[in-house]
């Protein structure tokens, strides 16, 4: 193993692999990422894969712009041998509150002022668009051709090959136990394979990146929260967007492969680290899901499985440095969105630990806002 | 082809009865898997292969392996070597990965 290294990553999920590889393309050496199990092991791996415009903030619209521009060309940009497998089948997103409703004719205008061609839809429409939905339960929907979903582990090992050939190491089933700091500065990383020392440390943990945070000292006010999804036997393809509404807590995809995965969390569980799961998610969802999506009621559940959100206070990243320890970094609180926002994390984050001019103005999503009180909340989360 | 006898098994035929596969009428016990009456017609040819189109015949017999789905009375990948048989039933062979209807 390297006992010196400039940056070490903690966490090889997208964006751990994303901010190595813009990293590496910027030309610094000696990058290591650390993952405790295997790439995509984490968030990014268990994730619904879906990729979205259609946000509440300027921001969260931004950053998700980025990304999907950057998903769109992926495969050429990253020289990958295989297949991100973006297919741009759009989202459908449907109101099923007045309140809702008027949040989602805000979303649009604001949207359509930032380039991203979401459309406001009647029921009947929105019917036209997922002919075997139940109109008769929503008031509204929004639309964005541009939406989409794409395959986790093939965008993370595009990502993780492209590092790779600019000479990052990856150092996986390798577990972080402490992180070394002295004089408020970073000095090294422990881990059950031995000590790196590193001026630089990037909390790209996920779900676990309150206790990475925790061991600088760094309260970072982030909790994991256990979000689960099925996937069912697959069939011929009927249904090209992503269904999704916000206030039924529902999000449901036809995978290329035919099986349609569905998923949501509960708010109400014990905030600790599990991702088992539970028969509850099983019979709640697929009742759920049957009022909406009627035609579904005989096709057969698969399997299930669990992965963690990892959820800030506003429900938008956290970027950038934090006070007392210089060199520790954040790229973490995606609320569920990480995988959809790698692209843009890996861009911000090697310009801010560079001192570059940030592509996108991020200086909102630091740390420090919740300090201040300065928080835009995200209306438009699953 | 069908096993009249078993060391261990017993085997309590139901009556006759009469079922539809891919437009033809075929006559199997009441009661057996789907699979068994067509295995006794000759009809080896289950599924197809995904990929490659390639074809399938009866092989984990225990609804486990996917190779014998087909669209029974409309419902697509029904596993017929533990789907019973009943008088009337409607058997197709299946295109691809089935349609919801």
């Amino acid at each position: 193993m390297n006992n010196t290294a400039s940056v070490v990553i903690i966490g090889g999920g997208i964006s751990g692999c994303s901010i190595a590889y813009n990293l590496a393309k910027k030309g610094v050496k000696d990058i290591v990422v650390i993952e405790k199990k295997y790439l995509t092991s984490g968030s990014t791996g268990r994730c619904g894969a879906g990729i979205r415009m259609q946000w509440g903030t300027e921001m969260n619209c931004r950053l998700a712009k980025f990304s999907t521009e950057f998903y769109e060309n992926a495969n050429d940009i990253l020289e990958y041998d295989g297949d991100i497998e973006f297919k741009q089948g759009g989202y459908l997103i449907v109101a099923a509150t007045e309140k809702e409703d008027v949040q989602f004719r805000k979303n649009v205008a604001l949207q359509n002022s930032l380039g991203i061609p979401t459309v406001y839809l009647t029921p009947k429409e929105a019917k036209e668009i997922i002919p075997h939905m139940d109109e008769t339960k929503i008031i509204s929907a929004t639309f964005c051709q541009k939406d989409g979903h794409l395959n986790p582990f093939h965008a993370t090992q595009a990502y993780a090959d492209a590092a790779a050939r600019l000479g990052v190491k990856f150092m996986k089933y390798t577990e972080v136990t402490g992180i070394k700091v002295e004089n408020n500065k970073i000095v090294g990383v422990q881990t059950d394979k031995g000590f790196i020392s590193a001026p630089v440390v990037v909390n790209a943990a996920g779900g676990y990146s309150k206790q990475i945070g925790d061991m600088v000292g760094a309260d970072i006010p982030v909790y994991a929260e256990r979000h689960q999804i099925l996937v069912t036997e697959p069939v011929n393809p009927i249904q090209n967007p992503m269904f999704m509404s916000f206030s039924l807590n529902i999000y449901c995809q036809q995978t290329p492969h035919g099986s349609f995965i569905m998923g949501r969390g509960d708010a109400n569980e014990p905030r600790d680290l599990r991702v088992t799961s539970s028969w509850h998610f099983l019979e709640e969802m697929a009742k759920d899901c049957c009022e909406l999506l009627p035609l579904l009621k005989d096709i057969r559940v698969v399997r299930q499985w669990a992965g963690l959100y990892c959820m800030s206070p506003d429900r938008q990243p956290i970027y950038g440095k934090v006070d007392n320890v210089e060199g520790f970094y954040l790229a973490t609180g995606f609320s569920g969105h990480g995988f959809m926002f790698g692209p843009v994390t890996g861009v911000v984050i090697a310009e801010t630990i560079l001192g570059e001019k940030s592509s996108l103005p991020i200086d909102k999503l630091g740390m420090e806002r919740f300090a201040k009180g300065e928080l835009l909340f995200e209306p438009s989360v699953v | 082809m069908r096993i009249e006898e078993h060391p261990i098994l017993s085997f309590n035929k139901g009556k006759k009865v009469n079922f539809v596969f891919d437009g033809k009428t075929y006559e199997g016990c009441e009661g057996e898997p789907i699979a068994a009456a067509l295995h006794a017609a000759g009809i080896m040819v289950l599924g197809h292969s995904h990929n490659k189109q390639r074809p399938r015949g009866f092989y984990c017999a225990i609804g486990n392996c996917s190779s014998c789905l087909m669209v029974v009375n409309g419902q697509p990948n029904v596993r017929v070597c533990t789907e019973k048989l009943q008088e009337g039933m409607v058997v197709e062979t299946q295109v691809g990965k089935g349609d919801l209807k």
